[in-house]
C-alpha cells in the first residue's frame, strides 16, 4: 500500500485519467457482484432486486406508471411544480427582507433571535401543523418549502449585507455617491455571490423536506412513489424511485452551479481570496 | 452614533424575541381564529402539561435522542475511519469513493421507505436514517481535511524523524480534527431533524411520533409544544457542542482563525 | 480663518481625533496635527504601523471627521469625501463585478455622464496608467499591481485637485513596487496634482516626494518635516539618498 505522503498529494491533486478506469471498474465491478449475489439467491428480491431487475421496473416506471398510470414523469413534475412554487415563495420574500435586516443594525439585533429560532425548528416538524391546518393538500406542502428555504435565503442574504466590504463603501462615498446610490451599486452587486450561495442552500433544503413530506399522505410525487412502493412491498420501484431522486438532486446542484458561473462570472474564487 | 451603547444592542434582541411571544399571544387571544385552532403560548403550555405527562414526554426525548446519538456515532465512526483511510491510501480511496459518491445525491430521508423494508419499522430503521445523514458529512469533512494539510506540516515532522504510522496518529490527525469538527457540527444538526422526520413517517415512539400522533387526535396545542421543544433542543444540543466540547478542545484552532 | 487660504492650499490645524473605544488611550489617535499641503505637491506621510497616518488621511478624505481642530481647503472646513479628493486605498479595493473600464467610469456613471462621454473618458485614462488592451478585464483577472493602476485611473476619473494614497504598493511585491513607483511618477508628472501619500517605507517616501512628513505615534504627530531637494528621476544608491534615509530613520522613534 502506498502509505506515504505521496498518498495525500495524490489525492490532493483530484482525478486523473486512471483514476477514472478505478473507478469505472469499482462501479461495474459492485453492480457484477449485485447481480451475482441475487441470482444465486443470497440477496432475497424483496431486500434488495437484481440490477436487471431494477433496469427492466426502469423502463416499466416510464412507461407504465405506479400507482396505476402516474409515470414517474407525473411524479417528478408533481414534486417539481411544488418546489418552485414553495421556492419562488420563499426567494421572492427572503431576499428583499435579508437585504432590509442586514443593512439596519438595530433590526438585524432584534431580528436576530427570532432567526436563530426559527431556524432550529426542524422544517418538518412543521408538517403536522401544517397538515391540522390545511389538510393533505398541495397548500401544506408548498408552504413547508416555503418555511425550509426562506431562512437558508434570508441568512445568508442578511450575512452577505454584513460582510460588504467597508471599503468600497468607502470608495462608493468618494465619488459623493448619495446613499441610495451606495445601496443599489455598490452593496447590491457585493451580496449577489452570498445571495445566490443562500438560495443553492434553500434550494437543497426544500428539496429534502418535499420528499419527506410527499411520503406522509400524498399520492403523487417521487417522496410518494417509494412510500408507496414500500406499502406494497415493490422493493424494486422503491430503489427506481431513489434512483430518480439522486439523479434529480445531482441535476439541481449542478444545474445551480453552472447557472452560477454565467450569471456571476467576477465571484468565481472571491472566497477563497477573502479567507 | 455612539458606539459604546449599541455595541451589542442585546436589548434590542431581547425586545425582538420578547415581542414575537407577546405577538404571539396577541394575535391568539384575538381569537380571529377558534382557540383550538390557533392557540397562544400559554394555552400551549397548559395543553401540553395536561395532556403529555412529563414521564411520557420525557420517554419521547429520551428516545428520540437516543436514535441520534447512536446513528451518529456510528456514522462517525465509519465516517472518520473511512475519510482517513481513503486520504492515506490514494488508490483505495478512490475505491471506496466511487460507491460513497455515487450514493451520496440520495438524501438521507429517500432511504426510509428501503431502511424500513431491510430494517423493520424499528428502533434500526431509524438508526440507519441518522447514521446516512451523518457519515456522509462526516466523511467528506475528514477526507477534505486529510488531503488539504499543509505539506510543509507533514515535511517538518518527517525531517524531525517521525516515522510513517506516528506521522498518522501524531501529526496528521490531530492537523485533520478541525474539519472532523466541522463535520460534526453539520452531522449533528442534520441528525436531529432527520429523527423528528423519520418518526414522523414511520415510528411509534420519539418526539416526531409525538406531534404526528397529536396532529391525529387534533391536539394543536401539543403540536406546537412538540415543534418548540424540538426547536430548543437542537438549539441548546448544537450550542453545547460548539461551545463547549468544541471550543475548548480545539482552542489552538480558534484562537487562530478568530481575529 | 482668512481668506487668503485659496489657491488650493489645503490646511490641516489642530487636528485630533479620539476612538470611541474601550481604552481611551489607546483610542487617541492622532493630536494636534498641523501642516499645510501645497498646490501640486507631492506630500508622503511616514511612520510606523498604527501612528496614525492612515487615520489623518482619512480625516483629510472626509471619511472620517476630526474630534478636534479642521481641515481647510480652499479656505472651506472639510466635513465629508467630495470630488475634490480623489482616494487609492491599499487593496485596490475595485469593484469585482465590474470590468476594468467600468470600474473607472464608476464616479462618472454617478454624476450622470452620458455613455461615450465617459467611455472616452475612461479609455484615455486606461491608456495614461498603461493598460491599455485590459480594460475589459475583472479584477480577479489582474495582477496587484495592474489593480493598483485602474484604482489610480479611477481615483483620477473627477479630476480631483487632490490625491490620496494610502499605502497603495504595500501588498505588491518589490519588483512591481518599483514599477509602481515610477508609474506613479510619470502620471504624476503628467497631469500634475497634489498628492498625499502615505507609506511606512522610508525609501519609498524618498524616492517620490518632494516633502516628508515623519508621524509618530501615542499619539500620532508630526515629528519632523524633510523637504528633499533632489532632481527626478532619483538614484536609489546616491549618497545624498541615503543621507536623508539615515536622518528620517533616525527621527521614526
Amino acid at each position: 500500500m502506498d502509505a506515504t505522503i505521496t498518498g495525500l498529494e495524490e489525492s490532493k491533486k483530484g482525478f486523473q485519467l486512471s483514476d477514472r478506469w478505478i473507478q469505472i471498474i469499482t462501479t461495474v465491478a459492485i453492480i457484477g457482484l449485485w447481480e451475482l449475489l441475487s441470482r444465486t439467491g443470497l440477496i432475497k428480491p424483496v431486500h434488495l432486486p437484481s440490477p436487471t431487475r431494477v433496469l427492466s421496473t426502469f423502463i416499466y416506471i416510464t412507461r407504465e406508471g405506479y400507482p396505476q398510470d402516474i409515470t414517474i414523469f407525473k411524479h417528478i413534475k408533481a414534486t417539481v411544480w411544488r418546489i418552485i412554487q414553495g421556492y419562488l415563495l420563499a426567494t421572492a420574500t427572503a431576499i428583499p427582507l435579508g437585504l432590509l435586516i442586514g443593512s439596519h443594525f438595530l433590526l438585524e439585533r432584534a431580528a436576530n433571535p427570532v432567526i436563530t429560532f426559527a431556524r432550529s425548528i426542524a422544517t418538518i416538524s412543521l408538517l403536522p401543523l401544517a397538515i391540522a391546518w390545511f389538510g393533505v393538500g398541495e397548500l401544506s406542502s408548498i408552504l413547508l418549502i416555503m418555511y425550509g428555504a426562506f431562512w437558508a435565503i434570508l441568512t445568508n442574504t442578511i450575512q452577505g449585507v454584513k460582510q460588504v466590504d467597508v471599503n468600497f463603501i468607502n470608495v462608493g462615498r468618494m465619488f459623493g455617491a448619495t446613499r441610495r446610490h451606495i445601496f443599489f451599486r455598490v452593496v447590491l452587486p457585493s451580496t449577489l455571490p452570498r445571495i445566490f450561495s443562500g438560495m443553492k442552500i434553500g434550494l437543497g433544503v426544500s428539496f429534502m423536506v418535499i420528499i419527506a413530506a410527499e411520503m406522509v399522505g400524498t399520492v403523487k410525487g417521487l417522496g410518494a412513489l417509494i412510500q408507496q412502493s414500500r406499502l406494497y412491498y415493490r422493493t424494486d420501484i422503491t430503489i427506481v424511485g431513489m434512483i430518480f431522486i439522486g439523479i434529480f438532486g445531482l441535476i439541481i446542484s449542478i444545474g445551480l452551479d453552472r447557472l452560477e458561473r454565467v450569471m456571476l462570472p467576477w465571484a468565481i474564487g472571491l472566497e477563497e481570496v477573502k479567507r | 452614533m455612539n458606539h459604546r451603547r449599541f455595541r451589542h444592542a442585546l436589548w434590542a434582541s431581547w425586545l425582538g424575541f420578547i415581542s414575537l411571544i407577546a405577538l404571539w399571544e396577541i394575535i391568539a387571544a384575538l381569537q380571529l381564529l377558534d382557540s383550538q385552532v390557533f392557540p397562544g403560548p400559554v394555552a400551549v403550555i397548559e395543553a401540553a402539561i395536561k395532556n403529555v405527562p412529563l414521564k411520557r414526554l420525557l420517554e419521547h426525548i429520551g428516545i428520540s435522542l437516543l436514535r441520534v446519538i447512536m446513528g451518529f456515532s456510528l456514522g462517525a465512526a465509519v465516517g472518520i475511519t473511512v475519510g482517513i483511510v481513503s486520504g492515506w491510501y490514494s488508490k483505495l480511496g478512490n475505491v471506496l469513493r466511487t460507491p460513497i459518491e455515487i450514493l451520496r445525491p440520495i438524501p438521507p430521508l429517500a432511504w426510509i421507505p428501503l431502511a424500513i423494508i431491510w430494517l423493520g419499522l424499528g428502533e434500526s430503521s431509524k438508526v440507519m436514517i441518522i447514521f446516512l445523514g451523518s457519515f456522509f458529512p462526516i466523511f467528506t469533512n475528514t477526507f477534505k481535511g486529510m488531503v488539504t494539510i499543509e505539506p510543509n506540516i507533514i515535511r517538518v515532522a518527517q525531517t524531525l524523524g517521525v516515522q510513517k504510522n506516528k506521522l498518522l496518529f501524531k501529526v496528521i490527525f490531530p492537523a485533520t480534527l478541525p474539519d472532523i469538527a466541522t463535520g460534526f457540527r453539520v452531522g449533528w444538526s442534520y441528525s436531529f431533524g432527520l429523527v423528528v422526520a423519520a418518526e414522523l413517517i414511520a415510528a411509534s415512539r420519539g418526539l416526531g411520533y409525538m406531534i404526528m400522533h397529536a396532529r391525529e387526535l387534533n391536539m394543536i396545542a401539543v403540536i406546537m409544544y412538540g415543534v418548540i421543544l424540538i426547536g430548543t433542543i437542537n438549539l441548546v444540543t448544537d450550542y453545547l457542542i460548539q461551545e463547549v466540547i468544541l471550543k475548548r478542545k480545539l482552542k489552538w484552532h480558534y484562537l487562530a482563525t478568530a481575529y | 480663518m482668512t481668506s487668503d487660504d485659496s489657491k488650493g492650499k489645503l490646511f490641516v490645524r489642530h487636528v485630533t481625533k479620539q476612538f470611541d473605544i474601550e481604552n481611551p488611550e489607546q483610542g487617541l489617535a492622532i493630536k494636534d496635527v498641523n501642516f499645510t499641503v501645497q498646490p501640486n505637491e507631492f506630500l508622503t506621510i511616514v511612520g510606523r504601523s498604527g501612528c496614525g497616518k492612515s487615520t489623518m488621511l482619512n480625516i483629510i478624505a472626509g471619511l472620517l471627521n476630526p474630534t478636534e481642530g479642521e481641515v481647510l481647503i480652499h479656505g472651506k472646513r472639510v466635513t465629508k469625501p467630495g470630488l475634490d479628493r480623489g482616494m487609492v486605498f491599499q487593496t485596490a479595493s475595485l469593484f469585482p463585478w465590474l470590468r476594468a473600464i467600468e470600474n473607472i467610469e464608476f464616479g462618472p456613471r454617478n454624476i450622470g455622464m452620458p455613455k461615450d462621454e465617459r467611455r472616452s473618458l475612461a479609455m484615455d485614462l486606461i491608456k495614461l496608467v498603461g493598460l491599455e488592451g485590459f480594460e475589459n478585464k475583472y479584477p480577479r483577472e489582474l495582477s496587484g499591481g495592474m489593480q493598483q493602476r485602474v484604482a489610480i485611473a479611477r481615483a483620477m476619473a473627477m479630476d480631483p485637485e487632490i490625491l490620496l494614497m494610502d499605502e497603495p504598493f504595500g501588498s505588491l511585491d518589490q519588483l512591481t513596487r518599483e514599477d509602481m513607483q515610477r508609474e506613479l511618477l510619470r502620471i504624476w508628472e503628467t497631469r500634475k496634482k497634489t498628492v498625499i501619500f502615505v507609506t511606512h517605507s522610508i525609501l519609498e517616501a524618498i524616492y517620490l516626494s518632494d516633502r516628508i512628513l515623519v508621524f509618530c505615534p501615542h499619539p500620532g504627530t508630526v515629528r519632523k518635516e524633510f523637504i528633499i531637494d533632489l532632481p527626478r528621476p532619483r538614484q536609489k544608491s546616491s549618497t545624498e539618498y541615503m543621507g536623508y534615509y539615515e536622518e528620517i530613520y533616525a527621527n521614526i522613534s
